[in-house]
């Protein structure tokens, strides 16, 4: 394979698609875990559901329309993430049901998509979609999550001030002079970029579990913020290379396998928590 | 800005909640110098904390102008929070909220230190003046969620306080405390004042202020229906403490305040 450029972890890993699948793991485990933490603490759990399924749809139509699918669930996922304030307000429902009804209309475009291109016989490529697909990987689509998980990092480090103000209490971040609107847009759409990224490799079924998960799993251990922010991505990024490994070599499908895999390490984790324990001793 | 402008100043000003179709302040004129000392009272719904937030920019204001610490509130709202500390009302915090004593005192300053900038040596030393002002350094390094209400409401003040307010807007401050906490505090609001801190505070308790002298707002129904100075001489010494003298409060204000269904205690 001359001219091709060197996949990152050749030198490891003798297998280029395992290499190739490892890497792509990796990437998308740690900008998902960083991202995870964010929308775990803000508690905009809903939103981040409703994106990673928008950014589905997008990327469903995108295939059929054999438009770029990235782009298409990038373009969906961020159109969510705006549209839940506005549609909010004119239709006078709770910003819940803002985004139950979101949800609903991306997962029925979504389906209708993804079954109609099975009646046209491109089932296995919408299959992709719903449960991730590491072993057709381009080199572009890896140097991509490699670009997004560096995004993820440097917008933490960056806003770091205003993310912790804002996990703390939107109002309060407010008072103290902190400019919240600009600051909270800002991060809904990174995590739109991030999900619509990872959607291919990780599947849109599946990506939940890469967000909400490695910070749950953190939560048990760490007492600050600071602390989940480096737990959870590593944590994210060991299991995923350990799914990854473990699915290519028994060939099982790997994102099912690694989000059974993140499971398993959250039920451990609640009851290794120091956190449900008391220490207190008479002496 | 010269030194005898007023740092508070709203002139006509008119404040409405979105979707609401009737004002919530109506036609608001209200001036605070720098060292005055402001109590607002006025029964629940008159619009105390509508108040605090329209003079701090975090409500948008629909008619009239707000100039506060030289800037304008409207355009400059953000500018105006920086100098301005504001502690909101009622706040509990979850026992897993992430966050030590110090870290929230720290996010006072958030704001002054600006974008992409990290606190350095000086926002520490804030942090340390602001846990000494309020005797809660030994509690530093809890966690706010593991503290009693009214330990998390003086963490909150010491916050405020880190970010060497102009103006300070309190809403409510003492429903927490007890009376030792009551007392210290309004010690160290009075020595605040004195030293030309303006702060506006949101009170049902006219018996428990500091030893200085107050001027009483009375809200209703959005507007004020009572500004009035009260000289020390007016004031009477009870246990201490200050209180109101009845005669210094005409008596449509005792009114007003048993309507809030709360009870001062008059000497
Ligand atoms: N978020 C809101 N949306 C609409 N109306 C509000 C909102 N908050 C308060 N109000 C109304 O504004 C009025 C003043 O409220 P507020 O300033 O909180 O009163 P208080 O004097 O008890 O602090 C009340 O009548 C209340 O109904
Ligand atoms: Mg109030």
């Amino acid at each position: 394979m001359q001219g091709v450029p060197p996949a990152m972890l050749e030198f490891i890993i003798q297998n280029n698609i395992v290499c190739h699948a490892v890497e792509a793991m990796l990437f998308a485990s740690i900008s998902c875990a960083i991202l995870g933490v964010i929308i775990t603490q803000v508690q905009i759990s809903s939103i981040g559901f409703t994106m990673a399924h928008a950014a589905f749809a997008g990327a469903a139509v995108g295939m059929f329309l054999s438009l770029n699918v990235t782009i298409c669930a990038i373009l969906a996922g961020v159109c969510v993430a705006f549209l839940i304030g506005p549609l909010a307000e004119k239709a006078r429902v709770s910003p819940d049901t803002a985004l139950g009804l979101l949800f609903g209309i991306s997962m029925a475009v979504a389906i209708f998509f993804i079954a109609y291109m099975q009646t046209l016989g491109q089932g296995f490529s919408a299959m992709g979609l719903l449960f991730g697909d590491v072993i057709s990987l381009y080199r572009e689509e890896i140097y991509l999550l490699a670009l997004i998980s560096v995004v993820a990092v440097v917008f933490v480090v960056v806003l770091y001030k205003e993310i912790t103000g804002i996990i703390f209490n939107k109002r309060i971040a407010e008072s103290v002079g902190i400019r919240v609107k600009p600051v909270y847009y800002a991060m809904l759409f990174v995590i739109a970029l991030t999900v619509a990224l990872c959607l291919p490799i990780i599947g849109g079924l599946l990506i939940y579990v890469w967000l909400v998960t490695p910070a749950a799993i953190a939560l048990q251990f760490c007492y600050r913020l600071s602390a989940m922010f480096l737990v959870a991505p590593i944590v994210a990024a060991a299991i995923s290379v350990s799914g990854a490994l473990a699915g290519l070599e028994y060939s099982l499908p790997v994102a099912p396998l690694t989000a059974v895999l993140f499971s398993v390490v959250f039920i451990a984790a609640v009851f290794l928590s120091p956190k449900r324990r008391v220490t207190f001793r008479k002496s | 800005m010269t030194p005898t402008d007023p740092i508070i100043r709203l002139e006509n000003v008119y404040t409405a909640y979105e979707g609401s179709d009737r004002p919530t302040l109506t036609d608001i004129s209200f001036s605070v110098g720098r060292g005055e000392f402001v109590v607002v009272g006025g029964p629940n719904g008159a619009g105390k904390t509508t108040l605090l937030e329209t003079i701090n920019g975090m409500l948008p204001i629909t008619h009239g102008t707000a100039t506060v610490c030289g800037h304008d509130v409207r355009n400059e709202g953000v500018r105006v929070r920086c100098r301005v500390g504001y502690l909101l009302q009622n706040f509990a915090f979850d026992p897993l909220t992430p966050f030590t004593v110090e870290e929230v005192v720290l996010m006072g300053r958030f704001g002054r230190i600006g974008l992409i900038r990290k606190p350095g040596k000086e926002d520490h030393e804030a942090v340390e003046k602001a846990l000494h002002l309020l005797g809660i350094e030994d509690l530093a390094r809890r966690p706010i969620g593991h503290l009693s209400g009214g330990q998390q409401q003086k963490v909150l003040l010491a916050q405020n306080l880190a970010r060497d307010p102009q103006v300070l807007l309190l809403d409510e401050p003492f429903s927490n405390l007890d009376m030792f906490a009551r007392e210290s505090i309004n010690k160290l609001l009075s020595r605040l004042v004195a030293s030309g801190i303006a702060v506006v505070i949101v009170s049902h308790a006219f018996d428990d202020l500091p030893d200085c002298r107050v001027r009483v707002v009375v809200m209703h129904d959005g507007r004020i229906s009572l500004d009035r100075e009260c000289l020390p001489a007016d004031v009477g010494q009870v246990d201490g403490r200050i209180s109101l003298d009845r005669e210094c409060l005409p008596a449509d204000v005792g009114q007003v305040i048993r309507h809030a269904g709360s009870a001062p205690c008059y000497a």
